[in-house]
């Protein structure tokens, strides 16, 4: 088997722009729609410019489907064997674990074709960043339905956060999560920890569920037949989200997609969002995130 | 290197030595064996022929009609099968019967099958208990019925064996293309050696072919699970996405798409070192594509211009 390439000039060539390497381009990865691991590539090229400041010195954990979605799938936090040197690496002594693990820092764009070519699909982002790693810099509502409860209702619970949210004078970003839910953010301003951004999600999400059928702020709750559960417990050390623009192992491979709030409006899918329709999308909502940090109470 | 001498010197790989007669007849469901026509997967030398003699002669019995017909192999598993060496001279290894107390390699003569019924206890069945419960092998393919070819659930199926006409053409056409016809299949048994086997006899291009069944109680039903017992209804708009990207990759199958490209890898290392070629292991061939590389072009320009 040779590469698509042919001879050894096409690689100079390459090796001029890029120090990854691929392998197994034809490989499909997503069997319903028919995307190839080439076409997951290029999502990554094309969209790296949008998706790297998110991933910048924020430990990752890999999703990686090397068969496919419909193959076996697994989570890795640590730089697998074989990980090349232009992959930064945060070594970090887990107490649970006891032992240290190694943390992919997605800081250039060859560690994005790297991991793409690992078929790491998912690419999940801490809430914290290397510099500050104690202390988060986004504030998270995951929101998710349970049955029969449907992304519309999702939707609307959503905008009950950003009125609360609103009320304490908070300016809250919001991406459809790619799977069934909506992820709300808060840039944080330095200085937070985790028991101070999970206590103040908690307390949203009380006040939200006292006077909203459905909505449920408790744990026990979380899968009860239809609900939707806001959780806070996501603001906690270890936890991550899911990056933006980052793809998604679901069939229609979906994009994890930050979003105006004036577009969230009933009748817009998860679905609508996927590998084909993200890059000619123009609306880049979460532009001036980094640039709008701010202050919660507590 | 030591290898390719001695397969330079031969001009062949080392054709596994016959192995000695089976201590019990490991029959896996579907895999007839009358006469083992003594193959060994992939092997070069094992060039059997496809429309060859066949390993079992009998009759189709419907009631009181007699339809003679030979038994023909219709697949051949052509994954490879390696047979382990000495690596000092290449010498294919023996496996022995060593008994598990002591150690000694025990005589074919002193062995007796046993039955495991908890870890580590075996009831002893002796040859004659299975005699005594042994089918009557009276090479007969009987058939008890005719169902609707479409009626089968081919997760039964087993393995497919040609049926030929034993000078009984006539009665062999007027079977198959009746069958055809009707579009039914002939269910019933075969008694082969010492197993009955459920199969079912059908039209299949032109000639009749017998598979053999596996039992009920042997096939797992994805009901099984409850992970599948209690799937949620799909939304009708989600279904109508899925239908259409169904329908969009609609083709037609062909199996000749296919091909067992490790097969094709090891037969091209075993070619290559019969012709004394010295073999370069290459690692995973990294690819490049034309369009990854625009791709790759604008999205570094867009870098640089932030």
């Amino acid at each position: 088997m040779t590469g698509t390439g042919g001879p050894a000039h096409g690689q100079d060539a390459w090796g001029a722009l890029s120090r990854a390497h691929f392998t197994n381009l034809k490989k499909i990865l997503y069997p319903l729609p028919g995307i190839t691991k080439q076409q997951v590539l290029e999502y990554y090229i094309r969209i790296a410019p949008k998706i790297l400041p998110f991933l910048n010195n924020r430990p990752l954990t890999m999703h990686r489907y090397p068969d496919g979605i419909s193959g076996s799938e697994f989570y890795e936090k640590n730089a697998p064997r074989g990980t090349p040197g232009y992959v930064e690496i945060f070594p970090r002594s887990s107490e649970t674990a006891g032992r240290q693990v190694r943390y992919v820092l997605c800081n250039n764009l060859d560690t994005l074709l790297w991991l793409a070519n690992l078929a790491s699909l998912e690419l999940h982002i801490s809430l914290s960043t290397t510099g500050s790693y104690e202390s988060p810099d986004f504030l998270l509502f995951d929101i998710d339905p349970e049955p029969p409860l449907t992304f519309d209702d999702v939707i609307q619970v959503a905008h009950i956060v950003r009125n609360h949210l609103g009320n304490e004078g908070l300016v809250p970003y919001v991406k459809t999560s790619g799977k069934k839910g909506l992820h709300i953010i808060v840039p944080l301003v330095p200085g937070y920890r985790f028991d101070m951004t999970r206590a103040f999600a908690h307390r949203i999400g009380k006040a939200i569920a006292k006077d909203t059928p459905h909505v449920v702020s408790e744990f026990p709750h979380s899968r009860d037949p239809g609900t939707i559960f806001i959780d806070y417990l996501q603001n906690a050390q270890g936890k991550t989200m899911v990056a933006p623009y980052s793809l998604r192992g679901s069939p229609e491979a979906t994009v994890s997609t930050p979003v105006n709030w004036e577009e969230l409006i009933t009748g817009v899918r998860a679905e609508d969002f996927t590998i084909r329709t993200i890059l000619s999308r123009d609306k880049e909502p979460w532009r001036e995130l980094f640039d709008n940090r701010q202050k919660i109470g507590d | 290197m030591k290898k390719q001498t001695i397969q330079k010197n031969t001009g062949h790989i080392p054709q596994p030595v016959p192995e000695p007669a089976p201590l019990h007849h490991e029959e896996k469901t579907g895999s007839l064996t009358e006469d083992q026509p003594g193959l060994h997967g992939g092997s070069p030398d094992d060039r059997h022929d496809i429309a060859g003699r066949p390993f079992w002669s009998g009759s189709i019995t419907i009631g009181l009609v007699n339809v003679p017909v030979h038994l023909h192999t219709m697949v051949r598993d052509k994954s490879f099968s390696f047979r382990l060496l000495h690596r000092d001279d290449a010498q294919p290894l023996r496996y022995d019967r060593v008994c598990t107390r002591d150690g000694k390699v025990v005589p074919w003569a002193e062995t007796v099958k046993g039955y495991e019924v908890r870890k580590g206890e075996y009831v002893v069945i002796e040859p004659s208990d299975l005699k005594a419960i042994a089918p009557v092998s009276d090479r007969k393919i009987r058939i008890e019925k005719f169902v609707y070819s479409l009626s089968l659930d081919p997760v039964h199926f087993g393995t497919p064996y040609i049926l030929t006409p034993d000078r009984s053409e006539e009665a062999y056409s007027l079977l198959r293309t009746a069958l055809v016809d009707l579009g039914r299949a002939a269910v019933g048994t075969i008694t082969l050696r010492t197993k009955e086997y459920p199969v079912v006899v059908h039209g299949y291009r032109g000639g009749l072919i017998l598979t053999t069944l596996r039992y009920a109680d042997e096939v797992t039903s994805p009901d099984a699970f409850e992970a599948i017992t209690r799937l949620p209804v799909p939304r009708e708009a989600e279904l109508e996405l899925a239908r259409r990207i169904i329908s969009d990759l609609s083709g037609d199958f062909s199996i000749a798409d296919y091909h067992d490209t490790y097969r094709e890898a090891v037969e091209k290392i075993v070619n290559k070192k019969l012709a004394g070629e010295k073999i370069v292991y290459e690692s995973p061939h990294p690819e490049e594509a034309k369009e990854l590389m625009q791709a790759l072009k604008e999205t570094l320009a867009a870098l640089q211009g932030k």
